[in-house]
């Protein structure tokens, strides 16, 4: 049956898309530790952020580092799930979908986004803690049910990977 | 495994070689080779019937339940 032309042009997207978001974690990743090393100046930030010296500044800029650092553990994770993404991809390209090797990049994929979505949580409540009313925080993080959504899709696609290679395996070895 | 499969020994008493088999069952060489070599994981009943038809022997001659060797396999690995 031929394939459709949408489902042979989805991996070399994916392929680029990946490479490309491989950089640009990395890049966010010197972007974070550049801000962590800045960060220590708290005279810099006070004027970036127009903050005038109180507690609650102060307490702003501690929340702002430790989200930070949590950022930059942020980074190994993103690039386990793109690095096994990609090396999915190239499996399937290759014409080898449902091999062992893809069922264990799943289930790598699933503990990093399972680590995601923990520090996520952290993030979202650093933010709720510091956030006042003069000092506002609005930081794209804390509760998703999408997100938790995809860690679970994806432990059981990697239970579903695992299951397919050995039924591949079994059919190899039918006579 | 503790199943052995005996396609040599039946063969070499029909005098028939693996390739004459393969050409009447219709099965590939490699394919039977890897029955034969009982390195196969699974075997179809429509295989086992097209053997049975060409050598005229019942499954039973083919497959042997060895569960003494297949200690002695899983021993040596």
């Amino acid at each position: 049956m031929p394939r459709r032309a949408s489902s042979t042009a989805a991996l070399p997207i994916a392929y680029a898309v990946l490479r490309i978001l491989t950089v640009a974690n990395w890049l966010m990743g010197a972007a974070i530790l550049a801000l962590l090393v800045v960060m220590p100046n708290e005279q810099w930030i006070m004027a970036a952020f127009k903050l005038s010296p109180s507690p609650d500044a102060g307490r702003l800029i501690m929340g702002l580092r430790a989200v930070a650092v949590l950022g930059l553990v942020g980074i190994p994770l993103n690039y386990v799930v793109l690095k096994r993404l990609l090396a999915i991809v190239l499996a399937v390209r290759a014409g080898d979908a449902f091999v062992a090797a893809n069922a264990v990049h799943l289930q790598a994929i699933a503990w990093a986004l399972l680590g995601l979505q923990l520090l996520s949580l952290v993030i979202g409540a650093i933010a709720k803690a510091v956030s006042s009313p003069a000092h506002p925080v609005h930081l794209d993080a804390g509760f998703s049910i999408s997100g938790w959504l995809a860690v679970i899709l994806t432990f059981v696609l990697a239970r579903v990977f695992a299951e397919g290679t050995l039924m591949r395996e079994d059919l190899e070895g039918t006579v | 495994m503790a199943i052995a499969v005996k396609l040599d020994d039946l063969l070499h008493d029909r005098r028939m070689t693996l390739t004459e088999l393969a050409d009447q069952v219709g099965l590939t060489l490699a394919n039977l080779s890897i029955l034969k070599t009982g390195k196969a994981r699974a075997i179809r009943f429509s295989t086992l019937e097209a053997i049975c038809g060409a050598l005229s022997c019942q499954p039973g001659d083919i497959l042997r339940f060895e569960p003494a060797a297949a200690r002695k396999r899983s021993a040596s690995r």
